[in-house]
C-alpha cells in the first residue's frame, strides 16, 4: 500500500461513521459498533504480532495481558474514581510490568515449551480472575464502569486513534535497527548473538511492549463495554488472535488490519453463531497453516509480484 | 599481551571430556589453524571460547578481559567474530540487513534513539550500508543485495555470513571450517580471502579440515586430538610430526 492508498484507505476510516449513517442509517448503531470492535480487536492483533510475528515467540499469554489492563482499569475506575486516561495509563504499565515479570520465568522455555508455558500462564490469570472475588468480582463482573465518551461515534474515534498509537509504535519497533535486531532473533537466535545481539533483551522488549499495548486495549474494551467479566480473557480470544494473525500475515501490519477486519467484521455481520465460529475458525488455521503459511497478505504479495 | 589466551580449558559432557586443559595463545596479527582428527574438541573449544558453551574449567582471556563465562553476544561486542560451520545466515532478511545486522549492535543500542531513528543513527546507518556494499561486492554477492539470505545457494550463504562476520572488523575473527562442503574453486576464494585479511594485518584463528588449506595459508597449527593439544608449529614441522601423522592415518 503506496502513499496514496494507505491515505484513501485513513480517510475512509476516519468518515467511516459518516458513510455508515449514510448508506444504512436504520442499522448505525449495530454497525458502528462492530466499526468499534474491529478497531480494538486490529489494536489487540498488532500488539500480539509484535511477540508472535517479529520475534517468533509464539505467545498464548496474550488474553492475560488484555485482562489485567482491562481489570486494572475497571478497579480503578470504578473503586478509586480514577479519570479515564490516568486508569488507561495505569492498565497499560501494569500489563508491561506483568508482561516483564512474567517473561523473565517464560523466555526460559523455548519453542513448544513456551508456547505450553504461556499458555498455563493464561489458564492461571483467567482462574485468578473467576476467582479472586474480592478484587474482580468473580463471575458477577465488576460493573458500571464509567464511560469517557457518549456517543458511538466517539468511541469509534477513541478506538480508531488508540488503533493509530499501535500502529506508529509497532512500525517504530519493527523497522530500522530495532526491528532489524527482532528480526535476526527470530530468524536465528545463535548467529543473532554472535553479531553481539542479547536475544532475551529483545524478546522481553517485545513481550513487554505487545502485553503493555494488550493492556491498554483491555482498558479500552472494558470502558466501551462498561461490564469486565473473566470470559473476556479466555482460551478463545487466544483463538480469535491467532486466526487474525495467520490468516491475514504474520509479521505484516497490513495482513494482521487485514485479518482484523475479516475476522471481526465479517462474523459479526453474518451473524455467526459463536459455536460455528470457533468450528470454522479451526478448520481455516489449519487449512491456511498447510496450504498459506504467509497468510493472506502472502497471497497479495504473490499477486503484486506476478503484475 | 596475547590477543586470546586460553588456559587449561576443560569441557565435559556427561563424564566425556571434549577438551582436556588446552592452552592456546594468539598473538595479534597471527593467522592460526586448529586442526585435528573428527571430534578432537575442535568446534568444542570454539564454542567455549565464543560463550556459546560453559567450560568446566581454565580460563579465556581475550584483549586481556576474562571472558571465561561470558554470554555469547557479549564477547562478539568485546570484538571477537566467529562464524558458524553450519552455515548460518537470518533467512528472512536480505543479504544486504544480514551485513547490517552485525555493525549496528556495536554502535548506539538506546532503545529510544533507535526508535526515534536520531540523526546520528541514520548517519551510522548510511555508513554502515556503504560499508556492507563494498563487503558483499568483495565477496561477488553485490548482485543479490536485496534477495532474502535464504533464497542464495549454499557456497554464496557461506560466503555472505563470511561477509558478515567481517562488517564490525573484529580484532579476532573464528572461523569454523570456511572450506567445508564447498566446490574447490570456492575453497581457492576462501583462501585468498583469508589470506587478504591477513596481509592487512588481521588475526584470523581458523578451524579446519581442508589440509590443503590449512598447509597453504597457517603461520602455525595447533593439533588436537581427544581433547588435548598434541602438537604446535609452523606448517612444514606439523606435517612431519609423528604424532599428528599417528592420530590422522592411525598406526
Amino acid at each position: 500500500m503506496r502513499g496514496a492508498g494507505r491515505l484513501t484507505v485513513g480517510a475512509l476510516a476516519v468518515a467511516a461513521p459518516w458513510l455508515v449513517a449514510a448508506v444504512v442509517p436504520d442499522q448505525q448503531r449495530y454497525v458502528v459498533h462492530v466499526l468499534v470492535y474491529t478497531a480494538l480487536f486490529a489494536a489487540l492483533a498488532l500488539s500480539y504480532d509484535l511477540v508472535v510475528g517479529h520475534v517468533g515467540a509464539l505467545s498464548l499469554a496474550h488474553p492475560a495481558f488484555f485482562g489485567v489492563g482491562a481489570y486494572t482499569a475497571a478497579i480503578l475506575a470504578t473503586r478509586l474514581g480514577w479519570p479515564f486516561l490516568a486508569d488507561l495509563l495505569a492498565a497499560v504499565l501494569v500489563a508491561g510490568a506483568v508482561a516483564a515479570v512474567a517473561g523473565v520465568p517464560l523466555f526460559r522455555l523455548t519453542e513448544h515449551a513456551f508456547a505450553v508455558g504461556t499458555l498455563g500462564f493464561a489458564v492461571v490469570a483467567g482462574i485468578v480472575a473467576t476467582n479472586w472475588v474480592e478484587v474482580t468480582g468473580g463471575p458477577l463482573c465488576i460493573t458500571r464502569i464509567p464511560k469517557p465518551v457518549a456517543t458511538l461515534s466517539a468511541w469509534y474515534w477513541l478506538a480508531l486513534a488508540a488503533l493509530g498509537v499501535v500502529l506508529v509504535l509497532y512500525r517504530g519497533m519493527t523497522s530500522f535497527r530495532l526491528g532489524r535486531a527482532l528480526h535476526a532473533v527470530r530468524d536465528n537466535e545463535p548467529l543473532a548473538a554472535a553479531a553481539g545481539i542479547d536475544p532475551l533483551r529483545y524478546r522481553m522488549l517485545a513481550f513487554t511492549v505487545g502485553g503493555g499495548l494488550a493492556g491498554g486495549v483491555g482498558a479500552l474494551y472494558a470502558h466501551y463495554l462498561s461490564v469486565m467479566c473473566p470470559e473476556e480473557m479466555t482460551v478463545a480470544l487466544t483463538v480469535n488472535l491467532l486466526v487474525i494473525v495467520f490468516l491475514g500475515g504474520v509479521g505484516t501490519p497490513r495482513g494482521v488490519l487485514i485479518g482484523a477486519v475479516l475476522f471481526t467484521a465479517l462474523p459479526e455481520v453474518l451473524r455467526m453463531a459463536p459455536t460455528w465460529r470457533l468450528v470454522i475458525y479451526g478448520a481455516l488455521l489449519l487449512v491456511i497453516v498447510v496450504r498459506s503459511p504467509a497468510g493472506l497478505e502472502g497471497l497479495l504479495a504473490r499477486r503484486a509480484g506476478a503484475r | 599481551m596475547a590477543l586470546l589466551e586460553v588456559h587449561g580449558l576443560v569441557k565435559r559432557f556427561l563424564g566425556v571430556t571434549a577438551v582436556d586443559g588446552v592452552d592456546l595463545t594468539v598473538e595479534r596479527g597471527e593467522l592460526v589453524s586448529l586442526i585435528g582428527p573428527n571430534g578432537s574438541g575442535k568446534t568444542t573449544l570454539f564454542n567455549c571460547v565464543t560463550g556459546y558453551l560453559p567450560a568446566d574449567g581454565g580460563r579465556v582471556l581475550f584483549r586481556g578481559a576474562d571472558v571465561t563465562r561470558a554470554a555469547p553476544h557479549r564477547i562478539a561486542r568485546l570484538g571477537l567474530g566467529r562464524t558458524f560451520q553450519h552455515v548460518s545466515v537470518f533467512a528472512r532478511l536480505s543479504a544486504l540487513e544480514n551485513l547490517l545486522v552485525f555493525l549496528q549492535q556495536h554502535q548506539e543500542e538506546q532503545l529510544l534513539a533507535r526508535l526515534l531513528r536520531t540523526p546520528r543513527l541514520r548517519r551510522l546507518e548510511a555508513e554502515a550500508i556503504e560499508r556492507a556494499r563494498t563487503l558483499l561486492a568483495l565477496v561477488g554477492l553485490a548482485g543479490r543485495a536485496s534477495a532474502p539470505a535464504g533464497s542464495l545457494s549454499y557456497g554464496q550463504r557461506k560466503l555472505l555470513a563470511f561477509a558478515a562476520a567481517l562488517m564490525p572488523d573484529p580484532e579476532l575473527l573464528l572461523l569454523d571450517e570456511p572450506a567445508a562442503a564447498v566446490n574447490p574453486t570456492m575453497i581457492n576464494q576462501m583462501k585468498e580471502h583469508i589470506l587478504a585479511l591477513h596481509r592487512q594485518g588481521k588475526t584470523v584463528l581458523l578451524v579446519e579440515h581442508n589440509m590443503d588449506v590449512v598447509m597453504d595459508i597457517s603461520e602455525r597449527v595447533v593439533v588436537l586430538d581427544h581433547g588435548q593439544k598434541i602438537a604446535e608449529g609452523p606448517p612444514a614441522a606439523i606435517r612431519r610430526d609423528p604424532g599428528v601423522v599417528e592420530a590422522y592415518f592411525g598406526r
